[in-house]
């Protein structure tokens, strides 16, 4: 019960912090919106290069759902930071408060920011012309999918957030793994475009897998088909992939997280 | 030992080869308004994170309330109030969301905790900020608003690290006021602070702390009687004083001409001498001094203050207000981090 309360009562001291910060509302909100323009217009003619008749808007969308839940989770381990040096964490430790509770409390809030600035895109992404193909349960699967990488993506700047106490380190990280791990992936580009070493590299990496999970969402093609709309629907055995590695990844990161929380709280 | 806290040869030696505390024990009994002095660095705050559950302790034993701090340390955490040294209030949130936080964490919810909160917001004075941001309170009602957090679910026992540092003389003494309105209520007060006339007035018992160690403990009185002396501050020229061994030998000059003097110690500007009836000595030591051709800048004579107990404990002065232009230097020095 307590830890209930305690997550909802610090998921609700951190909403009011984002709502009560205008210049945080609008880089949270105005982000998403940034990268779906820019991204889609910039390379609108890059389809043409992926395959013949591929839409690149309905290509790149999946990947800059992923993108943009990429770099939200990174901001989870900053206001962690913050709450270490203000001195709020200790205040909060000498409550009864329950210990996991911090966190989850702040994990919360960042989710509830990702599933809202996805929604946003998918929204701007209907307006676009992109929808899935697979019908509601699509946009469900999508949501669905992008709430669970953020989860376990935002172990990974707790973690470091909590063994550095530095926000600029954290930033710092977060910046240097953007660009390979990005790029390196079915985000913005299909392997068939990638040089062979990076193909593989693509393969393993675990941002190809919830990119190629929610793109089979949207489109309802299997892995690798480039068309906008197939017939062929939910591809489980990718979605199922893509929670593997999803699964994965977040038993290290919360794991190596509450590892350390445990070692600040004791 | 039967005190609300209960401390038997507590030590902490920090990751580092640190010993920040070395095997203190005293008692607090319930009710009391205690102080914990002692210059920085002294192992106050370390103490008081290892009663308050924030740290684990080396060896020895501590208990607050008759639990144990490490094992029953869920128990101890519903019934203290806590003060940081630094204010930790959200900025972003306003002040009676501040304190209705505090509450919900100490699992008080509903009207009885919006009454309280209520109730406490009248006590320190912020009704008419309540609602406003805590990051546009002023730095005394922020101290305010962060005393009264600690405060939401009924404390028996306040801990407080330097709950009045940094504040103007008349948000100190609204704290302290505040304080002791508690303390009359019943609540116990565990304080550490750099304003010693406010312990003088305030605490009933007190303990300085010096290098980790406990090094003297009682009432103001005992202490003050203690040294049992009128102190006399000998003011020596700065230029000459260590180099020109001037203290030196005006220390001499004291010892051999001066039968009654009890003690002597170094200070800020030159020489404390500790004797009965210190006015009747002033004339004979100004000659003495006269005659050995050592310089006086200044003399005063003061009958004993909790500062030369301090002093004489610790051979620091502790006072962080007074500068004068000999001990400006070494206050700088002394600044807590």
């Amino acid at each position: 019960m307590a830890f209930l309360s305690d997550s909802y009562n610090l998921f609700v001291r951190w909403m009011k912090k984002v709502v009560r910060n205008p210049i945080l509302i609008f880089f949270s909100l105005f982000q998403p919106v940034i990268f779906l323009v820019l991204f889609t217009q910039l390379f609108s003619k890059f389809g043409a290069l992926l395959g013949p008749g591929v839409n690149y808007t309905v290509f790149a969308t999946a990947g800059i759902v992923l993108q943009n839940a990429f770099s939200s989770a990174f901001q989870s381990g900053t206001a962690v930071v913050d709450d270490i040096k203000s001195g709020f964490l200790t205040k909060m430790l000498a409550t009864p408060v329950n210990r996991s509770a911090i966190l989850f409390g702040r994990i919360l809030s960042d989710i509830f920011r990702v599933v809202v600035q996805t929604i946003i895109i998918l929204v701007l992404a209907y307006a676009l012309g992109v929808f899935p193909e697979t019908g509601v349960l699509g946009y469900l699967i999508v949501i669905f999918t992008v709430a669970a990488f953020g989860l376990s993506w935002s172990g990974i700047s707790l973690a470091l957030g909590l063994k550095t106490k530095s926000a600029e380190t954290v930033f710092g990280i977060a910046g240097f793994l953007t660009f390979p791990l990005l790029f390196m992936s079915t985000a913005l580009v299909s392997t068939s475009a990638m040089p062979n070493w990076m193909q593989t590299v693509s393969n393993y990496n675990p941002i190809s897998f919830a990119v190629n999970a929610i793109r089979n969402a949207i489109t309802g093609c299997p892995v690798g088909h480039l068309a906008s709309n197939c017939t062929t629907g939910f591809d489980w055995s990718t979605i199922l992939q893509a929670y593997g590695v999803i699964a994965l990844i977040g038993v290290l990161t919360l794991g190596a997280t509450l590892y350390l929380f445990r070692k600040i709280v004791s | 030992m039967t005190g609300i806290i209960d401390v038997s040869q507590l030590v902490k030696t920090y990751g580092d080869g640190t010993k920040a505390v070395k095997g203190i024990s005293f008692s607090v009994p319930e009710g009391e308004f205690f102080g914990f002095l002692g210059p920085n660095g002294a192992g106050k705050s370390t103490t008081i994170k290892i009663l308050t559950t924030l740290l684990r302790k080396t060896s020895g034993s501590a208990s607050v309330a008759g639990l144990d701090v490490e094992s029953d340390a869920a128990k101890i955490r519903k019934i203290i109030g806590v003060q940081n040294q630094d204010t930790t209030v959200d900025e972003d949130l306003t002040g009676r969301e501040n304190m209705l936080l505090q509450g919900e964490l100490q699992q008080m919810h509903g009207q009885a905790l919006r009454d309280r909160v209520d109730e406490l917001l009248k006590v320190v004075d912020l009704v008419d900020a309540a609602d406003k941001r805590a990051g546009f309170y002023s730095g005394g009602m922020k101290k305010r608003l962060d005393l009264a957090t600690t405060l939401v679910h009924n404390p028996k026992i306040l801990f407080l690290d330097e709950p009045t540092t940094g504040l103007d003389p008349q948000s100190r003494a609204s704290i302290w006021a505040y304080l002791k309105q508690l303390n009359e209520q019943g609540i116990t007060i565990f304080i550490t602070t750099q304003y010693l006339e406010e312990v003088d007035r305030l605490c009933r018992r007190l303990a300085i702390v010096d290098l980790g160690e406990i090094v003297a403990q009682g009432t103001p009185s005992e202490l003050k009687q203690e040294i049992g002396a009128d102190s006399i501050s000998l003011g020596l020229e700065s230029s000459t004083m260590n180099t020109g061994g001037t203290r030196e030998k005006a220390k001499q000059v004291l010892e051999t001409k001066f039968d009654q003097i009890s003690d002597i110690v170094n200070s800020d500007i030159g020489l404390t001498v500790y004797a009965k009836n210190g006015s009747f000595l002033v004339p004979e030591i100004v000659r003495a001094f006269d005659e050995a051709g050592i310089k006086l800048s200044s003399i005063t004579v003061s009958s004993p203050t909790l500062d030369d107990v301090f002093l004489k404990h610790t051979g620091k002065r502790i006072r962080v207000e007074e500068v004068t232009s000999a001990n400006y230097r070494s206050m700088f020095s002394r600044r807590r981090r």
